[in-house]
């Protein structure tokens, strides 16, 4: 009698800890829908990478990936970014504290401490950093790139770390946060006049650089309700001709301010005396701000923040 | 040869020469005035020769916006007055070297000049600091010390005795210049957010020339060719040999010297304010021997007009050529320098080479 007892209490006892091990085990694990999406990644490049479960090491090679990433709440898994990721944290000192490990710069990430960091997840950017992606992925690591051209694109890169870090709820999440509050800012200026705006990425003695049509940030301008004076040209990033800055006259110009950014932050009043810029509406009205360059320069989750800015500078009497 | 026909010879070679020299000039003015014309707001000629009278006071246009008079006064004008001095003094350094060095590779690069300016203008960069000393920007001031640098570097360590001989002075040169551009490779590897002004420094342009710049450079380049000019029948003995320009009375070791320090100053001022714009200091001397013959006194003169004349044209290429692809887009003149000059020097190379190679 005791041992038919004590054999269906072991049995119970086996088959709840069974169960509960499966459950505990299983928890956070893909499944059905969410194992589909994993095993069909497609970032920017057109490239499928295929995941079978979620990572548990992912190195960040660029501070817009490192933004993300941390947004949607996998920032636990982060084991590396670079010297440039300043955001949501203060990772200099997280590496100097030793809680972080640095992977160097953007331009040439360091390929022996990225192998010693075994990540299952790299999260990349495009441009400059191709030919590291192109050798990562020689190497047979996992590499996620973000490069989005378009504001649709910056969203749907959200959704896809998401995917690739079982944090869907939490990247929807955060789009749905960032889609509603570019509403908020597009219904503000919906019935006000449109200025015409300069973007600037930077300006040195030999050359000077803005956006065209094909730079998400003309998208930023235009969604803050204002227009680039160059949205005309179908190029991204590129050297301009200043005498048509002149010529085209803007109202409103928007400097590189603070920032890790490609362009040096300067004195607005060093800007006003720049050859010919003073007949623009811009220094005449005295309509020159500076924007933090890490917020517009960076395609990642704040997205919101650098688009209500814009239109606080295009529309400051609506802010 | 009757003393007769040698003064005929004479007077009718200085008289070809002059001629040469006076359609030169008609052509730098004709291309700066065409260069006026090109870019890429739309200027009726008309306007723009109304802002120029405004300027010297003639006359009082009423119906011209200010940015049309922005654009030809404080835009266009100072960057083809930058061509016109940058390029004359590339070109005018270009055969000051390829002279004393007897060297057809021989520029800027061989003394290690462009790369002292290209240490000294990233460092400048790198320090973030932008400030203004004498009315000139810190990049300029440290790129003219830079270049003016190397080249005493350079002259000091190939020194021997009181001698300064040719090939000590290239391979020091050659050595240093290789030094010094791993300086600057070292500095782009550190610059970080600073990367892009290194690069476009290295290839140079016109984008934003202030008139100040004009004035600042306008002196060095004036008293560089001038006192140049002093020293071209040095310079075609000394391309007989140093020995023979000696026994002709050439005081060769000063004569180098003063040389040298004439190109390096010559090329110091050009980089200063432009950055590093190849190919013309090495290229065109060489295409104005191909049309014009080896004899300095009449080399320098023309190369320096071609050497301006080539550089607008280049600016304005740089400001032209890409705005099929959008109306706005410039690329730096530097990368045109060597895209158009190349396969034109190569053309000219092509149908003249017999007579270079004699």
């Amino acid at each position: 009698m005791n041992t038919k007892y004590l054999i269906a209490a072991v049995a119970v006892i086996v088959l709840i800890a069974s169960v509960a091990f499966i459950y505990v085990y299983s928890q956070g694990q893909p499944s059905g829908e969410e194992l589909e999406a994993l095993q069909n990644l497609v970032d920017d490049t057109g490239y499928k990478t295929s995941l079978t479960a979620y990572p548990e090491k992912i190195v960040s090679v660029a501070p817009s990936c490192t933004e993300i990433v941390f947004a949607i709440g996998a920032g636990d898994k982060v084991v590396g970014v670079t010297d440039y990721c300043n955001y949501p944290y203060n990772f200099k000192t997280w590496i100097a504290e030793g809680n972080m490990t640095s992977v160097g710069n953007f331009k040439d990430p360091n390929m022996e401490v990225i192998t010693a960091l075994e990540p299952d997840l790299i999260l990349a950017s495009g441009g400059v950093q191709e030919e590291s992606v192109d050798t990562l992925r020689e190497r047979g690591y996992k590499v996620l790139v973000l490069d989005p051209t378009s504001i649709a694109g910056i969203l749907k890169n959200i959704e896809l770390v998401g995917n690739a870090t079982g944090k869907r709820a939490e990247a929807t999440a955060v789009v749905n946060d960032i889609t509603n509050r570019i509403e908020t800012v597009e219904n503000t200026v919906a019935n006000a006049t449109k200025p015409k705006v300069y973007y600037e990425v930077y300006y040195y003695e030999t050359a000077s650089w803005t956006i065209g049509a094909l730079a998400w940030q003309t998208e930023v301008i235009e969604k803050a309700g204002g227009t680039n004076i160059f949205e005309d040209q179908q190029i991204d990033y590129y050297q301009y001709q200043v005498e048509a800055l002149i010529y085209r006259n803007p109202d409103v110009i928007v400097l590189p301010g603070e920032g890790m950014g490609s362009g040096k932050a300067e004195s607005l009043d060093a800007v006003k005396v720049r050859p010919g810029w003073d007949t623009t509406n811009a220094v005449q009205n005295d309509r020159l701000y500076q924007i933090n360059s890490d917020i517009i320069e960076r395609s990642g989750s704040r997205l919101a923040e650098a688009i209500e800015q814009m239109a606080e500078f295009l529309h400051p009497e609506l802010f | 040869m009757s003393t007769d026909e040698v003064e005929s010879t004479f007077f009718r070679r200085t008289s070809r020469w002059k001629l040469i020299v006076l359609l030169l000039v008609l052509a730098l003015i004709i291309t700066v005035i065409v260069s006026l014309n090109v870019g890429y707001a739309q200027i009726p000629f008309p306007d723009i020769l109304g802002i120029l009278g405004k300027q010297i006071g003639l006359i009082d246009p009423s119906l011209i916006s200010s940015q049309n008079e922005a654009i030809i006064v404080q835009i266009r004008l100072p960057r083809i007055l930058a061509g016109v001095l940058v390029g004359a003094a590339l070109a005018a350094a270009g055969v000051l070297y390829q002279g004393v060095f007897k060297n057809p590779m021989a520029d800027s690069y061989v003394l290690g000049v462009s790369a002292g300016a290209a240490v000294g203008a990233s460092f400048s960069i790198l320090s973030g600091i932008g400030f203004v000393f004498l009315g000139l920007r810190l990049v300029q001031v440290a790129a003219f010390v830079g270049a003016i640098s190397a080249m005493f570097l350079v002259y000091n360590i190939s020194r021997v005795g009181s001698r300064v001989p040719i090939t000590t002075l290239l391979l020091c040169g050659i050595a240093v210049n290789f030094f010094l551009f791993a300086v600057v490779g070292l500095l782009e590897v550190i610059a970080g957010d600073e990367l892009h002004a290194i690069v476009f420094w290295l290839v140079g342009g016109f984008s934003n020339v202030l008139w100040r710049d004009i004035w600042a450079v306008l002196p060095f380049v004036i008293i560089g060719i001038v006192a140049a000019y002093f020293y071209v029948r040095d310079l075609n003995l000394l391309a007989m040999g140093e020995e023979t320009a000696h026994h002709l009375g050439v005081n060769v070791e000063r004569a180098k010297q003063v040389l040298l320090v004439l190109a390096s100053l010559l090329t110091a001022a050009a980089v200063s304010i432009c950055g590093l714009v190849g190919f013309v200091g090495l290229m065109i001397p060489h295409l104005t021997r191909l049309v014009i013959g080896p004899d300095h006194r009449i080399l320098l003169p023309t190369s320096t007009i071609i050497g301006a004349i080539f550089l607008v044209i280049c600016d304005d290429l740089a400001r032209v050529v890409a705005t099929p692809f959008a109306s706005t887009l410039e690329l730096p003149v530097g990368i045109i320098t060597m895209l158009f000059g190349a396969p034109f020097f190569i053309f000219l190379f092509k149908k003249k080479k017999q007579s270079y190679a004699a």
